[in-house]
């Protein structure tokens, strides 16, 4: 793993599937499915993610360190054991909060140049 | 779970399987759960659409995200086997050498075996080409040409044909630059290169007016002439060249096409050639000088245009009884030209696939006695690893990606080998086919060398990968990296030896009986002295010595001014010289006193012209009667002088000189004044054939070869002679000039290349063996270093040691020769058609072979032994 780990800015860029879940997992712990649910209902079901995809996102995630998987399950009748909860780790946090600004640049660049109709609230 | 969610369940699991295994142990059984809610999701919001949208989107998903893990598991496994092969830099670069090697040998011959036997032939209509043969076997003609008006015939009256063509070679005097040079030729029929399908490089080829009597001359150039003497320049077209008394137009360049029968300089239509033109010759059934070559019409195979070419020479035989007589059983032969082209190659080359794949088998049992030998200095980081979670599927796929790593290195290694020997190669071929050009390291090269490759990785890394499976549970329990290996694991390396030395064996002896016959076969007496011989060939120009005495008068100038040279004992012209094979002069006689009878075929022997210092320039004895001399001229009784087997077979028991034969049906009669003895004519291994030859002085030669005994090295005073010859005429080339050394080396080099190869591969396999069972008793007597001590502590002497560690390493390899003796006893007869009057189960080869691996074997073992048998008891024990 590259020494640029440690240096959010420099991470490889992420792609923008592995953006929207690590977005998912901003606001709390999930599950596979339900970071597939988040996924789709914040982006008003424009971004499906498959099985596949999703999983193969988790891996390169965990292996980045990135996400962890938690090892607090929650209360019984929530759970199913199959299932994992993944929570994004402080070095996590700090890739996705890098790539949001760096979107951000991108967008007040659009916006001086007149690309966005309106610009966003503040 | 009702009966659908059972079904796609199954299903998405068996989607699953297209996932790295590691990947699928990992979240399998997540993502189904995933899956399954989201199937009931589907089905709730969109019904049966829904489900459909989502199967589609799950599989498209798979089916993107598999290969990228594929990829980057394998890039895992590989950057740690690389992290391993640079920790182990010994092993590394014996495993990669020994599959370079293995592997490089295969490429190589396959290059050849590509080139030769499996590709189409490459010319458009490669697989339509036929040879005609003309025989008639009672005759004594197996592969007769054909005259002009047979070969009128079968073109107008064959069924099968849609083209038939005629070729046969001739020699030019290209004049104009520094010297006069000898172009050989190929005359053909306008359309030759229409029927084969080759289109020129440049320029144009032959058109039906280029043949027309009084049509300009025209020449198409070889590719390799073109590139010799013109360096590849395309303005050569149009440009025009004196070749004998007339000015020849270049009109076109072939691209490079194997050249049959004959490696030709330029080609010329019919016409050019002023034999072929002449109404006695075009008028004459049985001048036959043309080979002939055929296109089939589409669909039409060999056996159906050989019945129909039958059917017209049958319609020969009614219509020409005189020409073709019952008794002589005429007939035609047909051959596809791919098999006229690659016969000669056929078996050669197959053997020595099968050699090279021996080697390959040998080099992957050798690395895989390696890899065995280093698992048990990696047991303890196999164990850890397995103790860290690692699978046994993916500590398998893990080893399987090292020796895959090795390999493909390692083939890397064998294309480099084999891309340095292609020279050799092509050079080695060439004795064998004029298709050898065709070879090349091409894309089907590289795949097969990139199959063996893989092929080799498995073979190499299997038998380690399945040791593993005890080293994990062993490397942990005993927790010692000098555990004593497991009993199969021990079993697998003694077989992977016996391996190695059976096969070894068989290669020895592939080589060693080659190595036998080639011995036999440069013993053979040749019937002459070739040594201080210098030959050289003459085509006189045609067109300038157009009549016989001028063509004696030039030859017998020429050799008495070679004659008074200094350093040249004698000379002499002939119409062909030993162990070479450019012209046969078959031909049939009458014997005086034996009447002919009618629809019988007559005598028939091969004829010679030669000059009267001949049989004494080559030393051929004369062993009754007299050789031609001074007195045998054009006008004096017509002469001749037979050879041993000619007189023994046509005069038996009576003497031979003095009888007289006839060439013309009586009408003149020549006498037979001496009798000289056999010589080797096509070849060592060849029998020698009845021979007659006439004098020089009374048959005279346009195009002979002359021989000069000397009493200096020979080469050294070739410059001389060519001088010699230039002041003679000033446009007269000699061609061909060689040693007669040369000439019979050259006679044998096929199957002394042949068995310098087979005799690299024996070494490489015999050098692998032995240092592989070196290596498994050295790493024996390490692990045993403890036993040995005790051994020793409790009274063993170190000769005890030596013999009980020799004859464990012996022991092995005397199953291994067993194994390997009965192998060779099944496999050597594959090897008889390239052996030359030794047996494939000659004994002195399978003695002499079984000695010599005995003791390579010997000497291997013999290092580690005495390395045992210096165990300082006290030392082994403490260590312990």
């Amino acid at each position: 793993m590259s020494a640029g780990l440690n240096n959010p800015d420099s991470h490889e860029p992420l792609t923008p599937a592995m953006f929207h879940v690590l977005l998912a997992l901003a606001g709390e712990d999930l599950h596979g499915y339900a970071i597939l649910k988040e996924v789709e209902l914040r982006t008003s079901g424009k971004v499906k993610l498959s099985t596949g995809t999703l999983y193969g996102i988790i891996k390169r995630l965990l292996a980045d360190g990135l996400i962890i998987e938690r090892r607090s399950r929650p209360a019984e009748a929530d759970d199913d054991e199959r299932r994992r909860y993944y929570r994004l780790t402080t070095q996590g946090r700090e890739v996705a909060a890098a790539e949001a600004e760096r979107m951000d640049e991108l967008l007040s660049v659009a916006r001086a140049r007149n690309l966005l109709k309106r610009p966003r609230p503040a | 779970m009702d009966a659908t969610d059972s079904r796609a369940t199954r299903f998405y699991r068996a989607l699953l399987r297209l996932l790295p295994f590691d990947f699928r142990g990992d979240f399998g059984p997540e993502m189904e759960t995933v899956f399954h809610e989201q199937r009931k999701e589907a089905a709730r919001r969109g019904g049966a659409a829904g489900v459909l949208r989502l199967w589609w989107e799950t599989i498209v998903g798979i089916f993107k995200t598999a290969p990228s893990e594929h990829v980057a598991m394998f890039a895992q496994d590989a950057g740690f086997a690389l992290r391993m092969m640079r920790k182990n830099p010994g092993f590394t670069l014996a495993a990669v050498l020994t599959l370079g090697l293995g592997i490089g040998a295969n490429s190589a011959i396959f290059s050849v075996v590509n080139a030769v036997l499996l590709k189409p032939l490459p010319y458009e209509h490669g697989d339509r080409l036929v040879t005609l043969q003309q025989q008639a076997p009672r005759a004594g003609m197996l592969r007769q040409p054909f005259s002009v008006a047979e070969i009128n015939d079968y073109r107008s009256q064959s069924h099968s044909l849609d083209g038939l063509v005629e070729y046969h070679n001739m020699n030019f005097i290209l004049l104009g630059r520094s010297e006069p040079e000898r172009v050989e030729t190929g005359v053909v029929s306008w359309n030759y290169f229409d029927v084969f399908g080759v289109k020129p490089l440049f320029g144009r080829s032959f058109r039906a007016d280029d043949e027309q009597p009084g049509a300009p001359a025209v020449l198409m150039l070889s590719y390799e002439y073109w590139i010799r003497s013109f360096g590849g320049d395309p303005t050569v077209v149009n440009k025009k060249f004196t070749m004998n008394d007339r000015v020849h137009t270049v009109v076109g360049v072939l691209p490079p096409v194997p050249q049959y029968p004959d490696e030709n300089d330029v080609y010329m239509p019919t016409t050019a050639c002023p034999f072929r033109s002449r109404p006695a010759f075009i008028a004459n059934r049985q001048a036959r000088m043309m080979q002939v070559f055929g296109r089939m019409k589409p669909g039409m195979s060999v056996s159906h245009s050989g019945a129909d070419l039958n059917a017209v020479a049958a319609n020969l035989q009614r219509a020409y009884p005189n020409d073709y007589p019952p008794a002589i059983d005429y007939s035609i032969r047909t051959a596809s030209l791919e098999e006229e082209l690659t016969h000669n190659a056929r078996p050669t080359m197959l053997v020595l696939l099968g050699a090279a794949g021996f080697v390959l088998l040998i080099a992957c049992a050798n690395v895989a006695n390696l890899n065995l030998a280093r698992m048990v200095r990696r047991e303890r980081e196999l164990a850890v690893r397995a103790a860290l979670g690692a699978g046994r599927v993916r500590m398998f796929r893990q080893l399987l990606t090292e020796s895959s790593l090795l390999a493909l290195i390692g083939g890397g290694l064998g294309l480099l080998f084999s891309w340095g020997a292609l020279d050799l190669l092509v050079n080695f071929a060439t004795r064998f086919t004029p298709r050898a050009r065709e070879i090349h390291l091409d894309s089907t090269v590289l795949l097969f060398t990139l199959a063996v490759a893989v092929l080799t990785s498995v073979l190499s890394g299997t038998a380690p990968a399945l040791a593993a499976r005890d080293t994990v549970v062993d490397g942990l329990k005993e927790g010692s990296a000098q555990s004593t290996i497991g009993i199969g694991r021990r079993r697998m390396r003694s077989l992977l030896i016996v391996a190695q030395v059976a096969v070894s064996f068989l290669l020895l002896i592939g080589a060693g009986l080659m190595l036998r016959s080639f011995q036999k076969l440069q013993r053979v007496d040749p019937g002459f002295q070739p040594e201080n011989v210098l030959t050289m060939q003459i085509g006189l120009d045609f067109t300038k010595y157009n009549t016989n005495d001028k063509q004696r008068a030039f030859f017998e100038n020429f050799l008495e001014k070679v004659q008074a040279q200094s350093g040249v004992k004698s000379a002499a012209a002939s119409m062909m010289i030993p162990l070479t094979n450019n012209m046969q002069m078959p031909g049939d006689f009458q014997i005086e006193g034996q009447a002919p009878v009618p629809g019988q075929a007559l005598p028939v022997a091969d004829f010679r012209v030669v000059s009267e210092s001949y049989f004494d320039t080559l030393h051929v004895p004369v062993l009754d009667g007299r050789a031609f001399t001074r007195i045998d001229r054009p006008e004096s009784p017509l002469v001749a002088v037979v050879n041993h087997a000619a007189a023994r077979h046509f005069w038996g028991e009576q003497e031979a000189v003095g009888k007289r034969f006839s060439l013309d049906s009586g009408k003149t009669w020549t006498q037979i004044v001496g009798v000289v003895g056999d010589v080797k004519q096509y070849g060592l291994d060849k029998d020698a054939v009845d021979e007659i030859y006439m004098p020089l002085a009374q048959s005279p030669l346009l195009d002979a070869i002359v021989v000069v005994k000397t009493t200096v090295e020979p080469m050294s005073v070739a410059r001389g002679i060519i001088e010699l010859l230039y002041a003679v005429d000033p446009n007269q080339p000699a061609a061909r000039v060689r040693s007669m050394e040369q000439v019979r080396a050259e006679s044998v080099a096929a199957p002394r290349l042949t068995s310098n190869l087979l005799s690299i591969f024996a070494l490489l396999a015999l050098t692998i063996a032995a240092t592989g069972i070196g290596g498994v008793m050295a790493l024996a007597v390490g692990q045993r270093r403890h036993e040995i001590g005790v051994r020793m502590a409790v009274g063993a002497r170190p000769g005890e040691i030596l013999r009980m560690i020799l004859g464990q390493g012996m022991a092995l390899a005397g199953v291994g020769i067993v194994l390997g003796l009965i192998g060779a006893f099944a496999l050597t007869r594959l090897l008889q058609t390239l052996l030359f009057e030794v047996g494939p189960t000659d004994l002195l080869t399978f003695v002499g072979v079984a000695i010599v691996l005995s003791a390579a074997t010997l000497l291997a073992c013999y290092v580690p032994a005495r390395r045992a048998a210096r165990v300082d008891p006290i030392i082994a024990l403490r260590v312990e």
